[in-house]
């Protein structure tokens, strides 16, 4: 077994909140990845991606005592860059408000970055990909936080309806929801 | 089981979550709704795309940046720490607010009654201004002067008689008529 994972997440913060540095280290590299995935997923913009992981990854840092060892780690750090990947939707929401107002209706459309020329199966897969991240976004806010967290991340309902802090009952709804709306939008596309 | 109840329960039948009966109406309903069999499919297809999606990466600079976003923290931390404070202000705050309180206690110095009357209250009266007395009997505030100017000379020249004792008293060899 590797030794960097001798400890659960829950030891390492326990261990950085009494001032091992390297705890730190530890849980950045388990997470940087998964919460970057999880926000572009949510907001598909790269670059604000990456802003908003640091900002949570800082947080924790920063705010490293107000973990309490009652609930999982991950559902803590996930909830922290759920919560800062909304509040850029919300931004990003009323910018674009601004913005239409003064320029009319162009650009009404997020700008999908231009994908380059390939062949075969790896086109038709990213393909895909780019029509799932697509329909990903003309998801609720409510849906796509549940069905990323579930069938990207692939969380437990129970760790989900933590994070999102709703009945473990309506989480199970809303993904079916949420996967029966996709799936609807994909049929669109085609 | 309508079409409603059937959406409901794609996700549990694809997860496996339903009792056995729930199961053999979900697959009856199938059997005779190849649509609805095909929406199955299709969403059972969907999970599986979106579980293969690629992880998306941090870029190479990530761990760098977030250092030097931790270290600029702990700087502006420790600056505010060593920043001197006066009961809690910054030396500007402290000043300013000490000549306020100052400025206050001035002018409230230069408004305050001047008493110089040890024996009771005597309001305060602008130089050149007249004291109105409301009922005097119709007299004028001059005539009153006057009067008590009167007064008081009779209770001098009383006094003065009253207690001139000069003539009363008579020492031994005194010559006087």
């Amino acid at each position: 077994m590797d030794s960097e994972f001798r400890y659960t997440d829950e030891e390492l913060i326990s261990r950085f909140q009494e001032g091992d540095e390297q705890a730190y280290t530890e849980l950045v590299n388990r997470y940087r990845d998964r919460l970057m995935s999880f926000v572009y997923r949510f907001i598909n913009d790269i670059e604000k991606a990456e802003d908003i992981v640091q900002d949570t990854l800082l947080k924790l840092y920063t705010h490293r005592h107000y973990y309490r060892n009652i609930a999982k780690f991950s559902t803590w750090i996930y909830t922290i860059a759920g919560n800062l990947a909304k509040t850029e939707l919300r931004r990003k929401k009323r910018h674009k408000v601004t913005n239409l107002s003064q320029m009319g209706t162009e650009e009404s459309e997020y700008i999908l970055p231009s994908v380059e020329p390939e062949t075969g199966d790896t086109a038709q897969g990213h393909f895909a990909e780019k029509q799932i991240q697509k329909a990903i976004q003309e998801l609720p806010l409510h849906f796509r936080t549940v069905v990323i967290l579930r069938d990207i991340q692939e969380l437990s309902y129970e760790e989900i309806s933590k994070i999102v802090d709703v009945p473990l009952g309506t989480v199970k709804s809303r993904i079916n929801r949420a996967r029966l709306q996709l799936q609807q939008t994909l049929k669109e596309f085609r | 089981m309508d079409r409603y109840q059937f959406e409901d329960l794609i996700s549990d039948y694809i997860e496996n979550n339903l009792s056995m009966s729930q199961r053999k109406e979900f697959e009856s309903y199938q059997e005779n709704h190849p649509n609805a069999k095909e929406q199955v499919e299709s969403i059972k297809q969907l999970m599986g795309s979106m579980k293969s999606m690629p992880v998306v990466e941090t870029s190479k600079s990530f761990g760098d940046n977030l250092y030097k976003r931790i270290a600029l923290e702990k700087e502006a931390k420790s600056v505010v720490k060593t920043t001197r404070s006066f009961a809690g202000y910054t030396p500007l705050m402290a000043g300013l607010s000490a000549v306020v309180v100052i400025a206050v206690v001035v002018l409230g110095l230069e408004f305050m009654p001047v008493n110089t009357n040890q024996a009771g209250f005597q309001p305060y009266m602008a130089e050149g201004t007249e004291l109105n007395i409301p009922d005097n009997n119709g007299l004028s505030q001059d005539k009153l002067l006057a009067e008590a100017d009167d007064d008081s000379t009779e209770i001098d020249a009383t006094n003065q008689q009253k207690h001139d004792f000069e003539n009363q008293i008579r020492l031994v060899g005194d010559k006087r008529p």
